[in-house]
């Protein structure tokens, strides 16, 4: 039991120092780990669909726009409480996810990929065009003006946090067990009586409302939302740069890689136009010879995981 | 003068070219059952090229074709080759990823070495317009982009039925082992089809470029633009891709004549995600 020891160990003292940050370090620190949370969050959420559920999902930033624009428009608009506005901007994206479920879950492999994308396109359209939410132009979200740095960041650090041990959880809970075995024979798991459909829809559903949540808390440090940026494709290559270079279909995999992502970013922030050209190299390179990401790799050597989600 | 048939004309026209942009993707999966996320930004490449050859020897456009159509079949053939052809049995996943890593390199590289501006590439066609029995006008730009789009996809259709290169690319298509066996390397067969791929794409870049102006992030539009096409008209297939482009392009301008032109793509996408839903497949897709 001297590994089960470590790991908890490991854990909670990761933990310990992430929760006293704002304390001890600079702004800039807490800042940096406050776009490594969310990041974090979203890379999870998507390594959820991808890497266990097998839905290559292009269309995330649909929850990322949806979320941010409910806190916009419900915290501008209507007066509603700021943190309530983020959390139904995820209920919102849950809505959003069961309508399009319809369509979506019709189309598979490419065609899922490309179905979401194009339904992330179109609300960007409609948004771009929608008097309401003044057009292009965007919104600054005013009430989030006033909220300090230390607050943002445990509102963070708790959805990542959460959303990395609800991945956990549920990795190891039936509906894991469930999804690894359609991985590896959807057929011979459909015969013993998974039902394939209600597993990817589950995940589905709490992938979107999780990253409709993180997007809200995203902008709350952001501030500023805009249809094209909020709704941009770009997004989707973010999360699938660190879930690619943290190890797809692991749980530590999404945060490892915002750690390398937010820190690449950092510093290549001073060579304008070359840092995603790089992220684009990088990526390349890691798929030809670390096919299994940092975090995989590692897992494959030393043969320890931090949060292993087979049952002992 | 019946103007009100001009939006479905013109829709027509615009169809034509939409078929260009769409029939690489097509070809593409239709071999390799794989999907080419840089699509888009190899057919901007191709627009800036001729950019590039158009400043470099004054000279019309259409007439860059003889320089940007090698240019761009060695890239395509080399990305295949050195990239592509590493992950084909790995699946789906590190296909799109790969294409969407070189989708990002070329984007941005294109926009450090051309600057965001927006270009065009100028002609005296932009301008002019033919009067149809004075019924309604037609852009000569767009009767030009429709008649080449014919005409390449002519030559395609030609060289899939008729040319050794065309059954070994139909062969490898229909049945990988079988054409193993009586010969054919599929690899070269892969980087040779993505070749032409890429050329009809560089034709179409240079199309938009006349027709459009362009900037170093156009490839994601005209990459839903292609996926566009082909998903409606059915992946892989050659006179389904063509209805594609006509259905999407008509579309596109009859919904910007109704709702508005701020809505003009939306009104394509909302088509394009009632096929996907109705018919995944497409139209005349196989299977």
């Amino acid at each position: 039991m001297s590994s089960n020891r470590i790991r908890i160990l490991l854990v909670v003292l990761f933990l310990i120092a992430l929760g006293t940050l704002p304390f001890w370090a600079s702004r800039y620190m807490v800042v940096i780990f406050l776009l490594m949370c969310l990041h974090t969050a979203l890379a999870s959420m998507w390594n959820l669909l991808a890497g266990y559920s097998g839905l290559i999902s292009l269309g995330q930033q649909m929850f990322i726009g949806i979320g941010g624009y409910s806190l916009a428009v419900l915290s501008m608009y209507h007066g509603i409480p700021i943190f309530l506005s983020v959390l139904l901007g995820g209920v919102i994206s849950l809505f959003l996810a069961v309508i399009i479920s319809v369509p979506v879950f019709r189309m598979k492999g490419v065609y899922f990929a490309i179905g979401t994308w194009i339904i992330a396109e179109a609300l960007g359209i409609c948004f771009s065009n929608w008097g309401y939410v003044r057009y292009g132009m965007g919104l600054f979200i005013q009430p989030a003006y006033k909220l300090p740095i230390s607050t943002i960041y445990y509102a963070a650090l708790v959805i990542c946090v959460g959303s990395v041990f609800i991945t956990y959880l549920l990795l190891r809970s039936n509906l894991g067990l469930a999804l690894m075995a359609i991985r590896d024979d959807d057929v011979a798991s459909e015969a013993i009586g998974v039902n394939i459909f209600r597993c990817k829809f589950t995940c589905f559903l709490l992938s979107a409302f999780i990253t409709g949540v993180t997007a809200g808390v995203l902008y709350l440090n952001t501030i500023f939302i805009q249809p094209f940026e909020a709704f941009g494709i770009g997004w989707t290559v973010k999360l699938l740069f660190i879930v690619i270079i943290g190890g797809l279909g692991t749980v530590v995999g999404p945060i490892v890689g915002s750690a390398v992502f937010v820190m690449l970013q950092q510093y290549l922030s001073e060579y304008v136009g070359f840092n995603l050209i790089l992220l684009g190299i990088i990526t390349i390179l890691v798929i030809f010879f670390t096919p299994k990401g940092i975090v995989g790799t590692f897992q494959e050597k030393l043969g320890f995981e931090i949060l292993p989600i087979r049952r002992q | 003068m019946l103007t009100s048939l001009e939006p479905l004309i013109n829709g027509l026209l615009l169809g034509g070219l939409y078929a260009v942009i769409g029939i690489g993707l097509s070809l593409v999966f239709g071999i390799m059952r794989q999907v080419n996320l840089a699509h888009g930004e190899l057919m901007i490449l191709a627009s800036y090229l001729s950019l590039v050859f158009l400043q470099l020897f004054a000279i019309h456009p259409m007439m860059t074709f003889l320089f940007v159509i090698p240019v761009i079949f060695i890239l395509g053939y080399l990305i295949q080759t050195f990239l592509f052809n590493r992950v084909l049995e790995k699946g789906m996943e590190s296909y799109l990823m790969i294409s969407f890593g070189l989708s990002i390199i070329l984007q941005n590289l294109m926009l450090l070495i051309f600057t965001p501006d927006a270009r065009t590439l100028q002609t005296s066609l932009a301008i002019k317009s033919l009067n149809v029995l004075d019924l309604f006008n037609v852009p000569v730009i767009l009767l030009v982009d429709f008649l080449t789009g014919i005409i390449v996809l002519g030559l395609l259709h030609f060289i899939m039925k008729k040319t050794y290169l065309g059954w070994a690319i139909r062969a490898a298509t229909d049945d990988l082992t079988a054409a193993r066996l009586v010969g054919i390397n599929p690899r070269k067969v892969y980087a040779l089809a993505m070749g032409i791929a890429v050329i009809t794409a560089a034709i179409s870049g240079v199309l938009v470029g006349m027709t459009f102006t362009f900037y170093p992030h156009s490839g994601t539009q005209y990459l839903i633009i292609a996926f566009g096409v082909v998903i409606i008209g059915g992946l892989g297939s050659l006179p389904g891709t063509f209805l594609g482009g006509l259905i999407l392009g008509v579309s596109q301008l009859l919904g910007g004549r109704i709702i508005g032109p701020g809505l003009q793509l939306l009104s394509g996408y909302i088509i394009l995600l009632i096929v996907l839903t109705i018919k995944p497949q497409g139209i005349l897709g196989r299977r």
